[in-house]
């Protein structure tokens, strides 16, 4: 899905922040338009009549006749046929969503899982197991390679929830609306901007996209979208941001939101709408099948867990070791009773790149030599053997993941005292001060702050920090609220920030976001590629590193206008080895699996899960048994048993 | 200013002698005070002697010996549970002698080779068990509750000083001094403390060294607590205004300043020994509250929040951090209690009341 490329860290974390108790608005989504007002789609018409090089209308004469048209209905089905619709899910979240709005400000939280990035449904989808096209919205395909366009026939029988059809002009409100600057969002209204050169209009049911590269994803470029209700949207206006904050925006997907769920810092229950126009269509027929799921706010994970524990939630992620291995132990009662089942299932997906981010703008981390000692007094090793218990594996570069486009034989350096303590000479700590920690002939000691936003994952610093004391590096170790840290470091006031970006099932590793000069300062260069002395780094970017290297920029370009695969691996590789040895970064851990408890009830397809999926319930290929369900608890109050079930799905676990 | 106690007041000191309760666990009390100055001589990764090659070493307090100092082959702090391995293994000549808890507060110890926390356990002197990455609670617990000790006297001390002199200055000055401070102090009684301190302990950059950021939260939550100090204060200093003796000394000729601090506040004694214990009591809890929350002290200094917090996320599974620092609390909290109870009944004129 074409969606912001940015703060997904609720992965671990909690959000401790209050909880936003907006007002409502005053006038609400569906009020009629004041008289003198443009409505949503006459602004829509006007900008597609100011844009006619970008907004096309055609006749279906139009559409070229050799294409090779797709459908992608070859892919093997998702989910079991043995699944059955019904029951309630229970579900919690750590904080009641900001906003229902799927774009504009906060609207980028966990909670947008349930009801745009894992709900609804786009033209098509990124097979979990195979990983080619799917259809969704869309109901064939095809791409024409010299005029850098994908062709498109929608699926008539397509609804919103509020029983309005799907049609082209949805598609083409989706770009007038993220190319409006209501909506508060620069990366969607620059994404659409420049990503696109043109949609065309050949019917209702058919459109075209064109791009300005034949990327070797040009298909995704194309394919992922969920359009955007023309019909839902005729206030928009400039105060989108507060008159759509509460609004359930209809979707394309099998759950709803009706207004009488949402209770404002308690809860939200989704709706299965069952008349769904895709619930007999083949990849979605035996998906989305609880009849309701039931989110509440439990902000403690203590206590979410123990809500698990009676049952009152029904999955709960053991991902940490101190959850599988200690508070749901295998001999555990509940488990051996076999009322709650554990199961650990390996993916294969490009994975969050834990690790230190130093900021290379700041006084004696600008300097090589200082960031190379960082690395080599870093010792990720022991945090895996010893905290993580040997079940993750070291991360060798921020690029892991991406199968061909991954370095090769690149591996991250090895805690190493000598080494680390010979870099720190060579920028001038030779001597060690009376606490152990070096200092420089000018006095200064070798001592950074270490934020963090992720509390859970506290005591991963204070081991570093244990262990860098031996190399003579004191880390001084900053644990802020999630939202407080991260405000810190796209503000670029960090030394080093522990964190990780999370990543989304895409075929290449992205470069610009996070190494190019643009994002690290204003003006990085002069013309002839010196840098220029006057520059200032630039916030609110993903350039944690304040990464800025003249040829490095020409790398990223060649790699964004590369339409040949075989070029961007090398590219890619290049750009992975030249980013090692600048050494800014210190690449930390990978987790190659994810495992979760859940009571018996919750039944999942045989096999479990699909290769690329990075949660349990990502896919909604489970089902809850009410009958089971009953039964289950029926035996709890009774002492009866069943066998217990440990489940190790290992079909996907890739060498690490 | 020099404090003349008079037969009164040593009578009442007396008094507080005979209350053994009180006074027991005043002796107790200062006896942990004194212990925990001297903490590293027994709660600490470095030796109290070592004797090495004929030489003596004490390497407790000052810098550190690094491994080359004996004989190991790495350039940072020795550690002396390997060094004494290695003596009783090469049966040499060479000693060294362990405090008897041989952990510092920040050091990962792990008897298991993975980091968790393991149960009490006498062999590996982790009299207390370890924390969830295997590091001592009894450790911890001994340089947190230090650390909580002497904040809150150092609270005492700064909430007393601001508390007594604007308290008897509103209460002998009296006029516009007086109701102007009523209603600043009114003002700044409704700030809700913990949110003031939350709010302002996140902007505190974070270069700031461990004490200076201790000192900080000191500060910042003696300024919003020397108010309710005032009002005990100043309408003691209020009823001592219109005794004779003051108004003996302004005939004489005394300054207000040597009014106020040298002949009413002795007079106010009584009231500010009593407050003393639970001011005491309101800091620990504090802090603790404040660590419990997470904005309290910087991680990984020790201390009896972070426990507490550690605790009851792992009540299932690890029930010894919770009693532990539980425990602690309870028995710190109810020491000063005793004490303040005692100091009241001393300094209370009716020999025989009761609390009823």
């Amino acid at each position: 899905m074409i969606k912001e490329f940015a703060t997904r860290l609720a992965l671990l974390g909690a959000i401790g922040l209050l909880v936003g108790c907006g007002g409502e608005s005053q006038q609400g989504a569906s009020a009629p338009v004041p008289e003198g007002q443009l409505s949503g789609s006459e602004q829509a018409r006007e900008f597609y009549a100011a844009h006619p090089d970008f907004f096309s209308f055609k006749t279906p004469a139009d559409i070229p006749t050799d294409l090779a048209w797709e459908n992608g209905m070859d892919q093997p089905d998702i989910g079991s046929p043995e699944a059955k619709k019904g029951g309630i899910q229970f579900e919690s979240m750590q904080d009641y969503p900001r906003t229902l709005r799927t774009v504009g400000p906060d609207s980028n939280g966990a909670f947008r899982n349930w009801i745009l990035d894992n709900v609804a449904v786009q033209l098509a989808h990124r097979h979990p197991d195979t990983f080619e096209y799917y259809p969704g919205l869309a109901t064939e395909w095809a791409l024409s390679a010299e005029d850098k366009t994908v062709y498109i026939r929608l699926d008539p029988d397509a609804r919103w929830s509020d029983g309005e059809a799907v049609t082209a002009d949805d598609y083409f409100f989706l770009f007038f609306f993220n190319r409006s600057e209501h909506i508060v969002a620069p990366w969607y209204n620059n994404w659409y901007s420049t990503q696109y050169t043109n949609i065309s209009k050949y019917d209702d049911y058919t459109i075209s996209l064109s791009m300005p590269e034949l990327k070797p994803d040009i298909l995704t470029q194309a394919l992922e979208h969920t359009p955007a209700p023309e019909h839902f949207y005729q206030n928009f206006g400039p105060d989108f941001v507060e008159r759509y904050q509460w609004s359930f925006i209809p979707t394309t997907g099998a759950y709803y939101i009706r207004d009488q769920d949402i209770a404002k810092g308690r809860s939200v229950t989704l709706t299965r709408n069952t008349d769904w126009w895709a619930k007999d269509k083949k990849y979605w027929h035996n998906r989305y099948n609880a009849d309701q799921i039931y989110i509440s706010v439990i902000r403690d994970t203590a206590k979410v867990f123990e809500s698990f524990k009676v049952g009152d939630i029904d999955m709960f992620g053991l991902n940490l070791a101190e959850y599988w291995y200690e508070k749901l132990p295998d001999t555990d009662p509940d488990v051996q009773k076999g009322y709650i089942q554990k199961s650990v299932f390996y993916n294969q997906r490009p994975r969050p790149d834990y690790g230190l981010w130093m900021n290379s703008a700041r006084p004696l981390l600008d300097n090589q030599e200082v960031r190379l000692g960082i690395n080599y007094a870093t010792n990720w090793d022991l945090v895996i053997e010893r905290y993580f218990r040997g079940e993750y594996a070291r991360l060798n570069s921020p690029q892991d993941g991406f199968g061909e486009f991954s370095h090769p034989t690149l591996k991250a350096r090895p805690f190493d005292i000598d080494k680390a303590q010979e870099h720190f000479a060579a920028a001038g700590f030779t001597r060690r001060g009376p606490d152990g920690i070096l200092v420089n002939a000018q006095g200064q000691r070798l001592s950074f702050t270490l934020t963090t936003g992720y509390e859970s994952l506290a005591p991963v610093l204070t081991i570093l920090k244990e262990e860098a004391i031996k190399a003579g590096l004191d880390f001084r170790v900053e644990i802020l609220d999630s939202t407080a840290s991260f405000k810190k470091v796209q503000e670029k006031q960090h030394d080093i920030y522990f964190g990780a970006f999370g990543r989304f099932l895409e075929l290449y590793p992205r470069f610009w976001e996070y190494y190019h000069s643009d994002n690290a300062y204003d003006d990085a260069f002069l013309d002839d590629g010196s840098v220029n002395p006057n520059r200032q780094p630039k916030v609110q970017t993903n350039n944690l590193e304040t990464f800025a290297d003249f040829e490095f920029d020409q790398l990223i370009d060649r790699y964004t206008v590369s339409s040949d695969e075989q070029e961007m691996i090398e590219l890619s590789h290049e750009m992975i080895q030249r980013h090692h040895d600048y050494a800014s970064f210190v690449p930390g851990f990978v987790q190659n699996f994810y495992r979760i408890g859940h009571w018996r009830w919750v039944r999942f397809p045989e096999g479990f899960n699909h290769k690329h999926s990075d949660g349990a319930g990502e896919l909604f290929v489970h089902w809850i048994d009410a009958e089971m369900k009953e039964e289950t608890l029926a035996a709890r109050r009774s002492g009866q048993t069943f066998e217990p079930q440990i489940n190790v799905y290992d079909q996907f676990a890739d060498e690490m | 200013m020099s404090f003349k106690l008079n037969p009164i007041t040593l009578k009442k000191l007396r008094r507080f002698r005979e209350i053994k309760r009180g006074y027991y666990s005043f002796l107790l009390l200062m006896g942990i005070l004194l212990l925990s100055l001297v903490g590293e001589l027994l709660v600490s990764n470095r030796a109290l002697i070592v004797s090495y090659e004929g030489q003596l070493y004490f390497p407790t307090y000052g810098a550190f010996h690094p491994g080359t100092d004996f004989g190991f082959n790495y350039g940072y702090e020795t550690n002396y549970r390997d060094l004494k391995e290695r003596f009783e293994q090469e049966g040499s000549d060479n000693w060294l002698l362990m405090p008897p808890v041989p952990y510092s507060p920040n050091e990962n110890h792990t008897v298991t080779g993975i980091y968790r926390a393991d149960a009490p356990s006498a062999e590996f002197k982790h009299y207390l068990g370890t924390d969830t990455t295997s590091r001592d609670i009894l450790a911890r617990l001994f340089y947190g509750t230090r650390i909580a000790l002497f904040f809150s006297l150092g609270f005492l001390a700064a909430v007393y000083a601001i508390g007594i002199s604007i308290g008897s200055i509103m209460g002998y000055l009296g006029g516009w001094f007086d109701l102007l401070f009523q209603r600043v102090i009114e003002i700044w009684s409704n700030i809700p403390f913990l949110y003031m301190v939350i709010i302002i302990f996140s902007v505190i950059p974070s270069t700031f060294s461990i004490s200076t950021r201790i000192a900080i939260l000191l500060a910042v939550m003696v300024m919003f607590s020397w108010t309710s100090m005032t009002y005990y204060m100043r309408t003691e200093t209020y009823k001592q205004k219109a005794r004779d003796y003051v108004a003996s000394a302004r005939i004489i000729g005394a300054s207000n300043t040597r009014i106020i601090f040298h002949h009413v506040l002795p007079n106010t004694l009584a009231t500010m020994v009593t407050f003393a214990p639970f001011t005491i009591v309101s800091a620990i809890t504090a802090i603790t509250a404040l660590d419990f929350l997470g904005f309290g002290l910087p991680p990984p200094t020790p201390s009896l929040g972070e426990l507490l917090k550690q605790g009851t996320e792992n009540l299932r599974t690890a029930p010894w951090i919770v009693m532990s620092a539980f425990g602690t609390l309870v028995v710190l909290l109810t020491l000063v209690t005793f004490i303040g109870e005692a100091v009241r009944e001393s300094f209370d004129p009716k020999k025989f009341t009761v609390y009823k």
